[in-house]
């Protein structure tokens, strides 16, 4: 017999393994393990900063929660969206960094950084699932949005799983949707 | 020696161009896209060419077949976060001489430039 406690962990892995409760609608480790360790790898690389993923959550929109998202879509033999966002202090430090000086307001170099976070991210995941699949996944041109008053609904893709991260620059926030969340399987690990 | 950085993001053109002046190329030119830089290497005579993949207007693939259609040799490294074999494959036969995957360290960058320049040499 299982206390109330351990139920409650048992269901609350059983969610975040197959990260919904409708097994059409869930999105497997096999798909989400790659952006993760794409952005250890952008953030190791760029930054010299380890990352550190807290809770992964589930969203069926995308709201901004954060002050800056750059998104970008992918198509092909994978088809769906990913989106880095981040709060205006971690954008800053981020570009600061890279840029070797201090920039304190969100300019034209910061929203092309952005984009090129995201593109970078991207094509990281994209190189992995690509061995996975074993068909090419295309990457389409970055997305950024600044503000908050905004809400990305998509039909076809109806969950968004948010995974959030804290660096030595700051906090920031991975989210993914796909169309065909089963083409592969796997647990969230 | 010259050099051309092709790619959507200043930062990327940005940290190329500062990975090329450690290796003593200070003369860099810069464009946004496939299109602008055919227009370049027909004006110019460059050493080296860096080209992106993913970018608006014409995607840097494309350059690199419209670049080798009108003859042009000099050396192209894509400089890409698309690092699959489809693509490198991909690249490859559209004529690039090599693959820098992003992100990159300073160092792996420079590893490739000096490969890519001594296989030009020999």
């Amino acid at each position: 017999m299982k206390t109330p406690i351990e139920n409650i962990v048992k269901t609350k892995l059983k969610e975040i393994a197959t990260c919904g409760t409708n097994s059409h609608q869930s999105i497997k480790a096999e798909i989400i393990n790659p952006f993760i360790e794409s952005a250890e790898n952008l953030f190791q690389t760029m930054f010299s900063s380890p990352i550190k993923k807290e809770n992964p959550n589930l969203q069926t929109r995308l709201e901004p929660t954060l002050d800056i998202i750059s998104l970008i879509g992918l198509s092909g033999a994978f088809q769906g969206i990913v989106s880095m966002s981040f709060p205006i202090k971690t954008s800053l430090n981020m570009v600061s960094y890279l840029y070797g000086k201090d920039i304190v307001v969100v300019d034209s170099t910061v929203i092309d950084a952005v984009a090129e976070f995201v593109n970078v991210l991207a094509g990281g995941a994209q190189s992995k699932l690509n061995k996975i699949l074993n068909e090419p996944i295309e990457l389409s041109i970055p997305t950024v949005i600044r503000g908050n008053q905004f809400s990305i609904e998509y039909p076809m893709m109806a969950k968004w799983i948010e995974i959030p991260f804290t660096s030595n620059l700051g906090q920031f926030v991975i989210r993914v949707t796909v169309k065909n969340p089963n083409m592969v399987g796997g647990i969230l690990s | 020696m010259k050099a051309l950085v092709v790619d959507d993001s200043a930062l990327a053109r940005n940290i190329i161009a500062s990975t090329l002046e450690e290796v003593g190329i200070t003369e860099v030119d810069l464009a946004k896209d496939g299109t602008e830089s055919i227009e370049l290497v027909q004006s110019n005579r460059y050493d080296i060419i860096f080209m992106d993949w993913n970018m608006p207007v014409m995607q840097g693939i494309e350059a690199v077949k419209e670049i080798r259609h009108q003859g042009i040799t000099t050396p192209i490294i894509m400089v890409t976060g698309l690092g699959d074999e489809f693509h490198v494959k991909e690249a490859i036969g559209a004529g690039v001489n090599n693959y820098l995957i992003k992100p990159f360290k300073a160092e792996t960058a420079i590893e490739k430039i000096k490969e890519t320049l001594k296989t030009v040499e020999v």
